[in-house]
């Protein structure tokens, strides 16, 4: 680990005072550790060990002000950042051993939710259920990651990625964004959208006046702190989806939920992915869903449990093959009963048959994790380790290319006994903004604690990728860093370039951490010195 | 916790934060979203339950070591048992065990406890309770009019904090107990700590030569039933004193004692003032009462990597604990309008009071207490009612700090305002309802 000078030291501590600074060992090995760091790691032919390279010191401003000095202060001690709002992942750590921290939880604001124009403005800290149970008392709703209410909206709306649970009604954080605080990597603070209006600026529009640079800012994935630091934004919200009823008795863990008037599962084997797809876009194009997934039989059952034992009990829809889950709402009964109804009319039409209340009655809490979208960490309860190895952000048809053609390479790593065998099937893909665009990610149920797993998994995103690559597939899911940004460019009409030219003017001596985005530099080619 | 368990543990954080939070369905708003004390103070993620998961294993992996800033971030917090209770949701790691397990790790090295915890230490060992005060100073809580029956089989186990610090509230359980014509006796001078503050800090070695004292004790006593008004002391017999000695008598606290007495009509209760109060639910009587089951089974890899507990492993997140009784024996006082906090039950926010906390960082202790006051406060209630001295002493320390205008009472106390006056009535009853509480 690099050692910080003290003239660095005095002035992280003159822009955010003492308290919020440490330089302590045991303060930065805590943030060196990160969730699939192992595998990162294993991908980058390091020990498949959950910690990388420690942070010279973690910062915690509070203000706008503050993360521009720190900015500041980097640059001039040559030094580069990472920012981390609820910090889940290995995105959030350093790639380089001079890379400060820049921990936001202590900027955690809800700034203002307009009602009548459909936006919240937030600072980094407010996570998804902080803002959903503000709303939900102006009967509206945000759309959150399917990471699950813990983690940070807006870290999700500027920069990374995006789909959730409610992507069919609710679409998909890098959509949803208006009006954008930006500090960028040198300091300088960028207001984009009606924001930067010097008559009466608001938060309500991301685009103009002049070129938008919404794209710059983030992009289909985001520059995972690659490009600056976002303080504030702006985000749309929805009208909630049912009654805002919200009653849960008994004791963990065995909650029960008074179930709101309004919300409704329906869940059905499709048995085939042809056959689901059909079903995906009919129901999608009927625009009637709250949420609308499909999954694996095993995925679908751990969605309404929370251990392995309880995914075992539920043989019923463990064994389904293609099954679909959807949650029906509506705002008035009105809306509600016609929502069913075609709902309904889809199920006669292509002769499905709806589990829910004959074959398997969901636990009534699984109601309240639908709306406050908290299945996603139930992707844990099997192994302990999942990842989303492989996957697309794309149109219906190419996520199911991906499902298919996910399916041998996943198995070969079930031969190996280094991923849990899901027979190559477990994925969950969602439908965005009622079909317009889908959502397709394979999980790998692996053991964090076991190298042979590790490495297996390490393995199948790689495989992944280059299958994506290809076999023309979709943009992966992690394609990140100077390596595979140089991989994947030349064969993709060279965006790596136009990437860098980005890089090169917003952060050109690259203070902000490139791991996670790319970096300045052109890539030498080899025998160049 | 058995070392595989432990190493399993510390493997397997998933930095999710989860454990920052109360569960994420029991959210109803922003302010009080939050469970952990420490990280609210704190606010680096080294001080939340995941946090110090991490600590351990880069304790364990050599990458970090045993020294007085570790020390530190393993003892700023309240051993509240938030953490635990929030990652169990779903996951299945107990943050609260890893701490109380690096708590006695630093002990042993020697670079824990804190300076201001040894010193309670010695006073302990030396005199019986963590105050250094004189063990025959013991029984100066007891007041003319109440009557102890040496020959009863009720024990009423005070615990160092009612009988030093709050002697208000033994008074009011005392009296309480005389008036539903519970014959109980005291061990008076001969009454030692509980041994939480020993436990709490990690010092294990002496902790279970207090466990063995104090169940010797009282079985030779010939006591059937251990009364707690002290939820730390309530705790200790009910869950920790079982994992270390066998005894036969039952242990139960003031909430249950009462609201039992008073469904047996032996309480009659509704001569107080009408009030609207809210319930605080101490963490010792709450999620951290929950006794330990302990597994017995096969682990059973029903395919490589997935394995299966058969039976399925409990999880202890809190269920177990007191929540019901204080909270009836409240409905049946008539006069008495309990309006709830965001955060209760197993998810309730801690007084931040417990862990050491108030006594090696009594600024954390009195921010959280302040800020479990502001909560308190947006009920529209007048008066924080809770069942346990130490909550007691913070938070009527946090209501002074902040100049709020709420009153603080004891389950006891309320109880026995409600009883009103009779003919059995005790000199000293007046002074304790007026509020005049010994604050020495
Ligand atoms: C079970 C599970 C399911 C998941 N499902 C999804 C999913 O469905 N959809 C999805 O999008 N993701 C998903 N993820 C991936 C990821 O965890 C989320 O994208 C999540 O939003 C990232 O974590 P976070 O919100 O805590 O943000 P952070 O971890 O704080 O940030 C994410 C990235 O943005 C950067 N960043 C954070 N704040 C700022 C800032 N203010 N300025 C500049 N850069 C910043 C960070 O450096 C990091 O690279 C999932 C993860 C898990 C564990
Ligand atoms: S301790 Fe549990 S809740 Fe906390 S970060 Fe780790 S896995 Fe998540
Ligand atoms: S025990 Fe309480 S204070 Fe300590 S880490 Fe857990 S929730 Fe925070």
């Amino acid at each position: 680990m690099m050692n910080l000078d003290e003239y660095a030291r005095e002035a992280l501590i003159d822009a955010v005072g003492k308290k919020n600074v440490s330089f302590d060992e045991a303060i930065l090995e805590v943030y060196a550790y990160n969730w699939g760091m192992e595998v990162v790691n294993s991908m980058h032919g390091k020990e498949p060990i959950p910690f990388s390279t420690p942070p010279v010191a973690v910062v915690l401003p509070s203000t706008t002000k503050e993360v521009s000095k720190v900015l500041r202060t980097c640059k001039k001690h040559d030094l580069t950042f990472k920012a981390q709002s609820t910090g889940l992942g290995p995105w959030n750590n350093p790639s380089r051993d001079n890379c400060i921290i820049i921990d936001l939880r202590q900027m955690n604001h809800i700034l203002k939710i307009d009602e009548r124009n459909l936006f919240a403005v937030i600072e980094p800290y407010v996570s998804g259920a902080q803002l959903q149970s503000e709303l939900m008392k102006h009967g509206l709703n945000c759309h959150m990651p399917g990471a699950g209410p813990q983690v940070s909206l807006l870290a999700s709306s500027t920069s990374m990625s995006g789909p959730g649970f409610t992507s069919p009604s609710t679409g998909y954080s890098g959509r949803n964004v208006l009006g954008v605080e930006w500090v960028l990597p040198e300091g300088e603070v960028l207001k984009l959208g009606s924001l930067g209006l010097s008559n009466e600026p608001d938060w309500f529009c991301g685009d103009g006046p002049g070129p938008s640079l919404r794209g710059v800012m983030r992009g289909l994935h985001g520059a995972m702190s690659g490009n600056g630091v976002f303080t504030r934004v702006a985000i749309k919200v929805f009208p909630y989806p049912c009654s805002t009823e919200w009653e849960i008795t008994g004791d963990l863990p065995d909650y029960q939920f008074k179930k709101p008037d309004h919300i409704e599962f329906y869940m059905f084997d499709c048995s085939k992915y042809k056959k689901g797809e059909r079903v995906m876009r009919a129901i999608e194009e009927a625009e009637i869903s709250f949420m609308c997934s499909m999954l694996s039989g095993f995925g679908a059952a751990a969605f309404f449990s929370n251990s392995l034992e309880g995914v075992i009990d539920k043989v019923t829809i463990a064994r389904m093959r293609v099954p679909i889950l959807v949650a029906i709402t509506g705002r008035t009964s009105r809306q509600f009963q016609y929502r069913q109804e075609v709902m309904e009319h889809l199920i006669s039409k292509f002769k499905l048959e709806n589990v829910i209340g004959s074959k398997f009655t969901p636990p009534s809490i699984s109601y309240a994790e639908a709306i406050r979208n908290n299945f996603g960490m139930h992707g844990f309860i099997s192994t302990g380790g999942v990842r989303s190895a492989h996957g697309s952000m794309e149109s219906i048809g190419m996520c199911m290319n991906v499902t298919k053609a996910n399916i041998p390479l996943k198995k070969k790593y079930i031969k190996r006994e280094q991923i849990a065998n899901d027979f190559g099937e477990a994925v969950w893909s969602t439908s965005i903004e009622r079909g317009h665009m889908y959502n397709i990610e394979a999980m790998a149920l692996y053991d964090q604690c076991d190298k042979h797993s590790i490495t297996g998994v390490a393995g199948y995103c790689i495989d992944s990728n280059e299958m994506d690559l290809h076999n023309h597939l979709g943009i992966p899911l992690f394609v990140e860093g100077d390596e595979l940004h140089d991989h994947f460019g030349p064969e993709c009409s060279n965006y790596h370039e136009w990437l860098r030219k980005i890089k090169q003017i917003l952060d050109p001596t690259c203070i902000a951490d490139p791991g996670n985005y790319i970096s300045p530099g052109k890539k030498k080619k080899e025998g160049e010195t | 916790m058995l070392k595989s368990e432990y190493e399993n543990m510390i493997n397997r954080c998933v930095r999710c934060s989860i454990c920052k939070w109360i569960p994420q369905v029991q959210i109803k708003n922003q302010e009080h979203a939050s469970i952990c004390p420490s990280i609210d103070f704190y606010n680096f993620h080294s001080h939340s339950g995941g946090g110090r998961i991490i600590l351990a294993l880069a304790l364990e992996m050599g990458r970090v070591e045993m020294n007085e800033k570790v020390r530190d971030i393993v003892f700023q917090c309240t051993a509240c048992g938030g953490c635990s209770i929030a990652c169990q949701y779903l996951n299945t790691l107990d943050p609260t065990e890893v701490i109380m397990d690096l708590r006695r790790k630093l002990v042993q090295e020697g670079v824990g406890p804190m300076p201001k915890h040894q010193a309670f230490m010695d006073n302990v060992i030396q005199s019986g309770n963590p105050y250094g005060e004189p063990r025959k100073a013991r029984a100066e809580w007891l007041e003319e009019g109440i009557e102890i029956d040496d020959s009863a089989e009720t024990l009423y186990f005070v615990g160092c904090t009612s009988s030093y610090r709050r002697k208000e509230i033994a008074r009011a359980t005392a009296k309480v107990l005389n008036k539903a014509g519970l014959a109980f006796k005291i061990l008076g001078s001969d009454e030692t700590c509980c041994g939480s503050p020993l436990f709490r800090t990690g010092e294990d070695d002496q902790f279970e030569k207090i466990v063995e004292r104090n169940v010797a004790m009282i079985e030779k006593a010939g006591i059937e039933t251990v009364v707690c008004s002290c939820a730390g002391c309530f705790d200790m017999f009910r869950v920790e004193y079982p994992e270390r000695a066998s005894f036969s008598f039952n242990v139960i606290s003031t909430a249950e004692l009462f609201n039992r007495l008073i469904d047996e009509g032996r309480l009659k209760t509704g001569a107080g003032k009408d009030i609207t109060v809210t319930y605080h639910d101490p963490c010792h009587l709450g999620r951290q009462a929950e006794v330990h089951e302990h597994w017995e089974g096969d682990v059973i890899e029903v395919m490589p990597i997935m394995k299966l507990n058969i039976p399925e492993k409990p999880k202890r997140c809190g269920a177990g604990g007191v929540y019901d009784a204080p909270r009836n024996v409240l409905e049946k006082l008539n006069n008495i309008t309990l309006v709830e906090m965001d955060r209760i039950r197993e998810y309730s926010y801690c007084c931040g009071a417990g862990g050491g906390a108030k006594a090696a960082f009594p600024e954390f202790a009195l921010h959280t207490g302040k800020t479990r006051i502001s909560e308190a406060e947006s009920t529209g209630a007048t008066c924080v009612i809770s069942a346990c001295p130490f909550c007691s002493t913070n938070l009527k320390d946090s209501i002074k700090e902040s100049e709020s205008s709420m009153d603080f009472k004891d389950l006891g106390e309320l109880v026995l305002e409600s009883l009103g006056r009779d003919e059995k009535n005790f000199d000293g009853m007046k002074e304790d309802m007026e509020g005049k509480h010994d604050e020495s």
